[in-house]
C-alpha cells in the first residue's frame, strides 16, 4: 500500500517541479497524436460527406470496412507500418523506423477511419435535408458544400476530438514504429508500459495523471457537445 | 412563372405515386392542391420545386427546363422544414447572403420581414429552442425573403394556432398581389383553401382527378371522388 502512497507524492512532485524529462515526454505526445489528428481530419472529412452525400458502386462494402477500421487493434497497425517502413520494408529507404514521424503515420492510419465513420454518419443523417434546402434557398454548388459543412460542424468537431483521443491512449502502434527510445519516441503511452514492467512507479503514475486529465477533458469537450445535438432537433 | 406539366409521372420501387398527363399553372396563379395522405402531394411538390426528378416526362417552367438559375427562383417550403444552426436572424438573411446582397441592406429587409411575420421577439433566438409552429413561420420568412417567382408551400400552417394561421395567410396573399408570384400551396385544410386559393387541384393516388375554380370544387365538385373527400367520407 505505501508505494502506491509513495508513488502518488512522488508523482505530484514532479509535475510540479517541470521535470524535464516527465514533460518532454508528455510534449512528444501531444504533439505527434496532434499532428496525426491534423493530418487525418484533412483526409477524413472530405471522404467521410461525400460518403454520406454520394452514391458510388461498393458503398456498402466501403462502409463496413470504414466500420471495421474504426476498432482496429493498434499492434496490428503498428506491426504493419513497421513492415513497410522497417530497412528491408518497401518503404525503409523513407529511414523513417524509430522516429517520431513514423509513430504519426501510424496514428494517423488508426484516427482516419474514425473520423470518416463519424462524419459520414452524421452526413447520411442530415445531408439530404442540407443539400435539398440549400438547393432551394438558391445555393449554388460549393454554396451547398460550405453550407453542409457549417452545418456539419459540431459533428465534425466531435469526430476529430473522438480521433485525437484514440491517438493519444493507445500504446501499440508507437511502441512497435517508435521503439521507446528515450528523449526521441517515448511518449506517455509507451513510458507508463516500460515503467511497470521496470517497477518504477512514481513517474507512471504521473504519466498515468496527466493521461486521465486529457481524457477527461476531452470527454468533457464529448459530452458537453453531444449534449448540444441532443437538445437541437 | 408560367409552368406546363407534360405527361409527368413519378415511380417509387416499381410503384407509381405520380401521374399527371398535362397540367398548366399560369403566372400569378394561386393553387391549392389538396387530397388524402400519400396521394403524392409532397412528391409533386418536390418535382415542382426540382428537389426531386421525374420518372417520366417534363415540366416547362415560362418554356424552359429547370437548371441552375431557374433553381435560384423556385423555392418549396417543405412539410418538415430544416432549420440552419443558428439563430432566426441567420436563417432567414442566409438566402440574401449567397445572393450576396449587402450586409445594410439584408439587415433591413430581415428586420422588415420579421416585423411583417411577427417574429421580432425571437430574432436572436436559437432555431433549435423554437416551438413547431415558430420554425414552420421561419421557413416562410426565409423563403419569402428573396422573392422567388414560383413559392411551392407543403402544408406551411400544419402547427400553427388560428390567429397567426391569418398572419402567415395574409402574407401569401400579398406576395402574390404585389409581386406577382405564382404560389403552390399543398393544405389539408378545406376553409385554409377557400380563403386562399383562386384554383383547387385534387389529388388522389396520384392523378389530377379535378382542378377548378375554387367554389366549384368545393361547393360543387363534378367528380365523384372529389366529393366524397370533401364530405369526409373518401375511402382511401
Ligand atoms: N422516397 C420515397 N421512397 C418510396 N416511397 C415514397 C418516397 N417518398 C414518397 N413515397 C410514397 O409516395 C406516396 C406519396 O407520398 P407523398 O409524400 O407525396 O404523399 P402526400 O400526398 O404528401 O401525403 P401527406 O398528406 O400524408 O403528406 C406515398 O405512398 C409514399 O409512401
Ligand atoms: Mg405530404
Amino acid at each position: 500500500m505505501d508505494y502506491i502512497i509513495e508513488g502518488f507524492i512522488e508523482a505530484f512532485n514532479l509535475l510540479i517541479s517541470f521535470d524535464i524529462e516527465l514533460y518532454r515526454i508528455i510534449i512528444l505526445s501531444l504533439v505527434v497524436s496532434f499532428t496525426a489528428t491534423i493530418i487525418s481530419t484533412i483526409i477524413a472529412v472530405p471522404i467521410g460527406i461525400l460518403m454520406g452525400i454520394k452514391e458510388f458502386p461498393l458503398k456498402r462494402v466501403a462502409i463496413r470496412v470504414i466500420y471495421t477500421m474504426m476498432s482496429l487493434p493498434p499492434v496490428i497497425v503498428g506491426l504493419l507500418v513497421f513492415l513497410f517502413i522497417s530497412r528491408r520494408g518497401p518503404l525503409g529507404i523513407l529511414g523513417i523506423v524509430y522516429t517520431p514521424a513514423a509513430m504519426i503515420v501510424a496514428q494517423t492510419i488508426l484516427i482516419t477511419p474514425i473520423i470518416i465513420g463519424l462524419v459520414y454518419n452524421a452526413t447520411k443523417e442530415k445531408g439530404t435535408d442540407i443539400q435539398a434546402l440549400g438547393k432551394t434557398l438558391g445555393a449554388s454548388k460549393s454554396q451547398r458544400l460550405v453550407l453542409l459543412v457549417k452545418e456539419l460542424r459540431m459533428n465534425i468537431f466531435t469526430g476529430i476530438i473522438a480521433g485525437y483521443g484514440r491517438g493519444i491512449s493507445e500504446v501499440g502502434a508507437v511502441m512497435l514504429v517508435g521503439g521507446n527510445i528515450k528523449g526521441h519516441t517515448r511518449v506517455m503511452t509507451t513510458t507508463i508500459a516500460m515503467l511497470q514492467s521496470m517497477g518504477e512507479y512514481s513517474i507512471a503514475i504521473a504519466l498515468g495523471i496527466v493521461l486521465l486529465t486529457i481524457s477527461f477533458i476531452l470527454n468533457s469537450i464529448l459530452y458537453y457537445y453531444q449534449q448540444g445535438d441532443l437538445s437541437e432537433y | 412563372m408560367n409552368i406546363n406539366i407534360n405527361r409527368l409521372t413519378k415511380i417509387y420501387n416499381n410503384k407509381t405515386v405520380l401521374s399527371i398527363p398535362k397540367l398548366q399553372i399560369e403566372k400569378g396563379a394561386l393553387l391549392g392542391l389538396i387530397g388524402p395522405n400519400g396521394a403524392g402531394k409532397s412528391t409533386l411538390a418536390k418535382i415542382l420545386g426540382g428537389l426531386e426528378e421525374a420518372s417520366s416526362g417534363n415540366i416547362l417552367y415560362d418554356e424552359e427546363l429547370i437548371s441552375t438559375s431557374l433553381l435560384k427562383k423556385i423555392t418549396v417550403v417543405a412539410q418538415k422544414p430544416y432549420l440552419l444552426r443558428g439563430t432566426v436572424y441567420y436563417n432567414i438573411a442566409y438566402p440574401l447572403k449567397i445572393r450576396k446582397v449587402e450586409e445594410a441592406e439584408i439587415v433591413i429587409k430581415v428586420d422588415e420581414m420579421l416585423k411583417e411575420m411577427e417574429l421580432l421577439e425571437i430574432k436572436n433566438q436559437k432555431a433549435w429552442t423554437l416551438s413547431g409552429g415558430e420554425v414552420q413561420k421561419v421557413a416562410l420568412a426565409r423563403a419569402l425573403i428573396f422573392n422567388p417567382s414560383l413559392l411551392i408551400l407543403d402544408e406551411p400552417t400544419a402547427n400553427i394556432d388560428p390567429s397567426t394561421i391569418l398572419v402567415m395567410e395574409k402574407m401569401i396573399k400579398k406576395i402574390n398581389k404585389d409581386k406577382g408570384t405564382t404560389i403552390i400551396i399543398v393544405t389539408h385544410n378545406l376553409q385554409q383553401a377557400s380563403r386562399l386559393c383562386d384554383k383547387i387541384a385534387f389529388i388522389y393516388r396520384g392523378e389530377v382527378i379535378e382542378l377548378s375554380k375554387r367554389e366549384q370544387l368545393l361547393k360543387n365538385p363534378q367528380n365523384i371522388l372529389t366529393r366524397d373527400f370533401i364530405k369526409g367520407e373518401l375511402l382511401k
